[in-house]
This record gives C-alpha cells, structure tokens and sequence, in this order.
C-alpha cells in the first residue's frame, strides 16, 4: 500500500453518517475503506481528524495561473482537488495568435487579472484546445475539468464579427465543429455569458449570438452528456427566472444538465430568490436539469485606488479615471481642485457607503493609527467627511492605501444556510482566480465548514461534504472522484473539524509582473491528497508530486 | 405554478419598433416602444456600442431577454 490513512474520522461524500476507519491507496487509487491492515509505505495517523473526498470547485477562473502555477495555489491549501476553468464564456484555448490580445484584455476588464501578468507569467505557445491541454499537463498537481468559453468559439470561427453580429449557419456549423475538438480533448462542457463586458466596456462575444447558435452548440454537448453553464443577469429576479426557463428548454430539448450562477440571497429579496428557488423546482419536476449555483461567502470588495474596482462601476466618472488612467493620472485628478470637486459630488449620494469603509491596509507611519477604522471615524478625528478621508488617504499614500467595504450582501446566515443545504442548489460560484484584485476567492470551503456546520450548525458535516464532493462530481460528469470508495481516484482531504475556516484577507505580492491579489490562507486543513500521492501537508507545504490531471482528456 | 412574466428573445434585426409591432399589436407603435423601454432597462439604459459599430443605434442584443409586460407588482 502507497499511502494508509489511520483511525479518521471517514466523511466519505455520500451523505451517510461519518465512522472511524482506515483508508489504504495504491497505484493513485482508493484500495481499501474501514479496516486496512496492510503497511503502507506512508503512514498517515488521523485520529481526531476529519477525512474526506477532495474538494471540487465549479466555477473558477484559474486559467492564466495554470500557466504558471500548476497548483493553481492557494486552492489546494484550502482541501481543493479539483477545479473547473473556463467559466462566463472566457477559456484560453481555442485562440488565434492574432486574438490572444483581445482576449487579454478581456480578462483583464472582468477577472481583474492584469496585463503584466499575461506579458510576464505566458509563454504563447498553443491555439486550439488540445495544445491548450497539453501545456498545463505538464507539472499539474491540481485536477482541472475545463470548460470551453462560448466567447472564444465565436472569436476563432468570427474574428473582429464576434461582436458584431449573429453568426451565419456556415459560422454555426464551424463553432459546431471546434466545440467537438475540444470536447474530444477534454474540455467538460462549454460556459456562455449574458452579461459581461469587455475591455471597451461592450458585450463580450456570446452576447451576440441568438438563442438558435445557444441551442445548436448544446445539440453538441448533447452528444457527449455534457453540461452548459451561464453567468446570468443575477441582479433582476425577473431576468433570472426567464433564464432558468431558457436553460430549462435547452436541458429539455437535449437532454443535458445546465448551471448557472451566482445566485446572491440578499436581505430584502428573500421573497424573489424563493420565487426563483420554486422555478427551479417545476422546472426539475417537469425534468428539466438547471443548477443554480449559491457562495458561501458574504459579499465584500476591497480596492486601492491604483486599480480599477467593481465598487466604482456604477459612478461613471470615478470608474472612467481608475479604469483608463496610470497612478499619476488618477493623483493628478485627485489633486486637481475642479476634477477633485466634480468626482465628490458625484459619489456624495452614497456617504453611507463610504462612511462603512474600513481602512485595512497603509505604508505610511503616520497613518498607521487609522488603520482598522472607519472612514467616518477617520473622518471624525480629521474634520472630514468620510469621502474626502478616503482621497486624502489615498494621496498621501500615493494610492497605496487599502479600503474593505463589508457586508455587501448575501450575509443572512440563515437564509443563506437553508440555500446551502437546499436539495436543488449547488455549491459553488467562487469564482476562484478571478476579481483577485477586489477580494479573495479562496477558502469558501473553509467558510462552509467552519461558519455554517460548526459554528452556526446550518448544515451537517456529512450534508457540506456532499454538496461539495460528490454531488459536484455527478453534476458534473465527473467521474471516479468526489466518494472515497474503493476503486475511486484518491483525492483526499484530511482537516480539523474544531478548527477548520478561512483565515483573513490580505493583499500579497504573487502574480507574474510584481502583480498583486488579495489572498486568504487556510486554517484547520492538514493534509491534501491528490491521485494518490500527497500535494501538500500543512507542515512541509507543497511536495514535488504532480499528479493532477486534465479530467476528460485523452492520457498521454 | 408560479407566475413568470412573459418575454421573448430577439430575433438578430429586432428593434424597438419591430418587437412593439409584433409583441404588443393592440398598442400604437410610438407608446408600445415607450412601454418595451421601461420594462426593459436592463436594455435601455445600455451604454451606446462603439461608433462605427453595425449595432450602433440598437441596443438590442441577439442574447437578450425582452420583457413584452411589466413587472409582475405593477399588474
Ligand atoms: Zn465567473
């Protein structure tokens, strides 16, 4: 035996209730569960620990890392074995040479991942799917089931019309056909968007193509069971239910399973996300498959003013000097008296909002006392308002001074609990990767088994575990992962049930270029197993074992 | 069942007038496109697309939903 786990606690991702018992790997897969009495040439003792299948994400935007960190870290810290990429329409693979820019600056404008990174961190050295593939095999340690980007088929069949216009059924055909080779090469289902924009603020690719060019690339994934996600217009009810009707029709036409996401439960909507819920329940009794998927964190953006933030997307000005401006333009706006008026009196209707602001992050001596306040105390003590703090802050930090706005929503524990646990709600929409500079998605899992099972007692353990291990994998297509069962791959994670969480937020310097992201570090995970060889252990970090695997791909 | 407002999804030279014309007949034309823009300002209050642009002018996209009726409350 490669590997026996001792005496754990077995949360083995079925649901049924947790036991004491052994867990003997060999040859990258599960041998044995409950009595092992082989040696193995790793021992692991669990006693007091909890042991369960690995974690699988379902809405990341680990792409580009994957270029430059097979890990795709901190994720695997936090219990993750598997990810899915790809999301909202936006994969790296299939593209051009001459679209790699575009879709550069794509991600850029929606999963804040900057550009230095791409210039710095990428070596461009594939274009269709396949290539794609075979350049993050190499040193993987984390699994990855990719999705394929609806955005990216249009680009490659469209070129510049992807933008412009609904394809003709010669283009249709074609992206037909690229969706095939991309499915033969492993990608898990393709993503689509109805709401995101790129880096000129216009619609990205998929939001030119009818419903026909939708319903004709799922008659593809009908072809190879797989699924089709959407990020949808989650700010309407409205929008969001005829979007469950819409996915409903085409899981029903094709027999295939939908998700779409995020799904934000919001006090003072608790009526709508019901109606939403109650749609989605006809529509499975009617034998529709559509899975919206819920977070688990509450909602809360930090920014520095060096970067453009979502929180500023709504003040056109603000947005307009962060998004196209340099650090010294964005100083000179601040400084310069007439612009300096014109921005305050723009955003002077949300003092509330600033007045919430924490400070959480400076470089300065002088302003290490405000640290930890809120801009209206801040202001206080400076006779200020609390939007003014903020800019003067700002400048005397040249822009290096960081700001939390907290509790932005999806916070009603309770609500959001009996979301979780809800037999037709999939965990998920961390968006892992992504937004990486207005807050961390890692350690959501962290935050489910912490918060919501042991602190609040929303959710069981054996009920968490599911949600994120199996009924991921079944979702999915997953197959051979999310149960520790004989014959299963081992994806395993060992952690502490009394500790286990998500530690605080900070702003790191990891990201190719000198790029920065807001990160969160695990607490209570122990030991992380991944096709049966350990990846990390909280003591020694991360091993040289790299055994992750493009799930779906043809091996080489 | 639960009550869903009713929409359509746009055909790829569907505009204001033509959706009015057809979704909301009984209507003249000029108040059936006032009625599609304020039901639908997830539409309407769209930024403009890029000069030189083949959609410049309609903010209609081929992916959208169109409510064709208002918001359930106001019923
Ligand atoms: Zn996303």
């Amino acid at each position: 035996m490669d590997i026996v786990i001792r005496n754990g606690s077995i949360v083995d991702g079925s649901g049924r209730p947790a036991y004491i018992g052994d867990i003997g790997i060999s040859a990258g897969r599960i041998h044995q569960v409950g009595h092992v009495s082989a040696q193995g040439a790793t021992e692991i003792d669990a006693t007091g620990k909890t042991v369960s299948p690995g974690f699988i994400d379902p809405h990341t935007h680990f792409d580009a890392q994957l270029l430059w960190d097979g890990a795709a870290k901190p994720a695997i810290e936090h219990g993750v074995t598997t990810i899915v990429p790809g999301n909202c329409s936006l994969s790296l693979a299939p593209l051009k040479a001459a679209d790699r820019m575009k879709l550069v600056g794509m991600f850029n404008q929606i999963e804040e991942m900057p550009l230095v990174a791409f210039e710095q961190g990428v070596t461009w050295n594939w274009e269709t799917f396949d290539e794609f593939v075979s350049r993050i095999q190499q040193d993987l340690t984390i699994n990855v089931a990719p999705l394929v980007g609806h955005s990216v088929l249009r680009l490659w069949v469209m070129g510049q019309a992807a933008t412009e216009r609904t394809a003709t059924a010669t283009e249709t055909a074609e992206m037909q056909s690229l969706l095939r080779q991309c499915l033969d090469a492993g990608a898990i289902g393709l993503s689509t968007s109805f709401v995101d924009m790129d880096e000129k603020l216009q619609p990205v690719p998929s939001r030119y193509a009818d419903h026909a060019e939708l319903d004709a690339l799922c008659a593809v994934l009908a072809e190879y069971n797989r699924i089709l996600q959407v990020v949808h217009e989650f700010y309407d009810i409205d929008l969001t239910i005829g979007r469950i009707d819409q996915l409903a029709e085409l899981s029903l036409t094709h027999k295939i399973t939908t998700t779409l996401s995020p799904l934000f439960i919001n006090r003072g909507d608790f009526e709508g996300v019901d109606r939403v819920i109650a749609r989605i329940v006809e529509q499975n009794a009617a034998g529709a498959r559509v899975w919206p998927q819920v977070q688990t964190r509450p909602i809360d953006i930090s920014f520095s003013f060096a970067v453009p933030s979502l929180l500023f997307i709504r003040l056109r000005g603000w947005y307009r000097v962060m998004r196209f401006g340099t650090p010294a333009t964005i100083m000179a706006a601040f400084q310069d008296e007439a612009q300096r008026q014109q921005l305050v009196q723009e955003a002077t209707s949300m003092m509330p909002l600033w007045s919430t602001l924490i400070l959480r992050q400076v470089q300065t001596e002088a302003n290490q006392q405000y640290v930890g306040k809120t801009l209206a105390e801040i202001a206080e003590l400076r006779g200020t308002d609390a939007l003014n703090a903020m800019i003067d802050l700002s400048l005397e930090e040249s822009l290096d001074a960081h700001f939390i706005s907290a509790d932005m929503g999806h916070n009603d524990d309770d609500k959001v609990g009996s979301m979780l646990r809800h037999p037709h709600v999939m965990i998920g929409a961390s968006d892992g990767g992504a937004h990486i500079l207005s807050f961390s998605t890692y350690g959501d899992t962290g935050y489910l088994l912490g918060h919501f099972v042991r602190d609040k007692q929303l959710l069981s353990m054996e009920e968490a575990i599911k949600k994120i291990t199996s009924d991921t994998a079944d979702i999915w297509a997953i197959p051979d992962r999310g149960l520790l069962k004989s014959g299963y791959i081992a994806d395993i994670t060992i952690f502490d049930a009394n500790t286990i969480d998500r530690g605080p937020e900070y702003y790191v310097q990891d990201v190719p270029g000198d790029g920065h992201r807001y990160v969160r570090d695990a607490i209570g995970v122990e030991t992380v197993i991944i096709g049966g060889a350990v990846a990390y252990d909280h003591l020694l970090g991360y091993s040289d074992e790299h055994r992750g695997q493009v799930i779906g791909a043809p091996q080489r | 069942m639960i009550k869903v407002r009713k929409s359509i999804h746009p055909s790829a030279t569907d505009t204001w007038e033509s959706i009015a014309a057809r979704a909301l007949a009984a209507t003249p034309l000029d108040e059936g496109v006032a009625s599609l823009q304020s039901w639908n300002l997830h539409v309407f209050s769209r930024a403009p697309a890029v000069p030189g642009s083949p959609r410049a002018g309609n903010p209609i996209l081929p992916s959208d939903l169109i409510f064709v009726e208002p918001p359930l409350l106001a019923q």
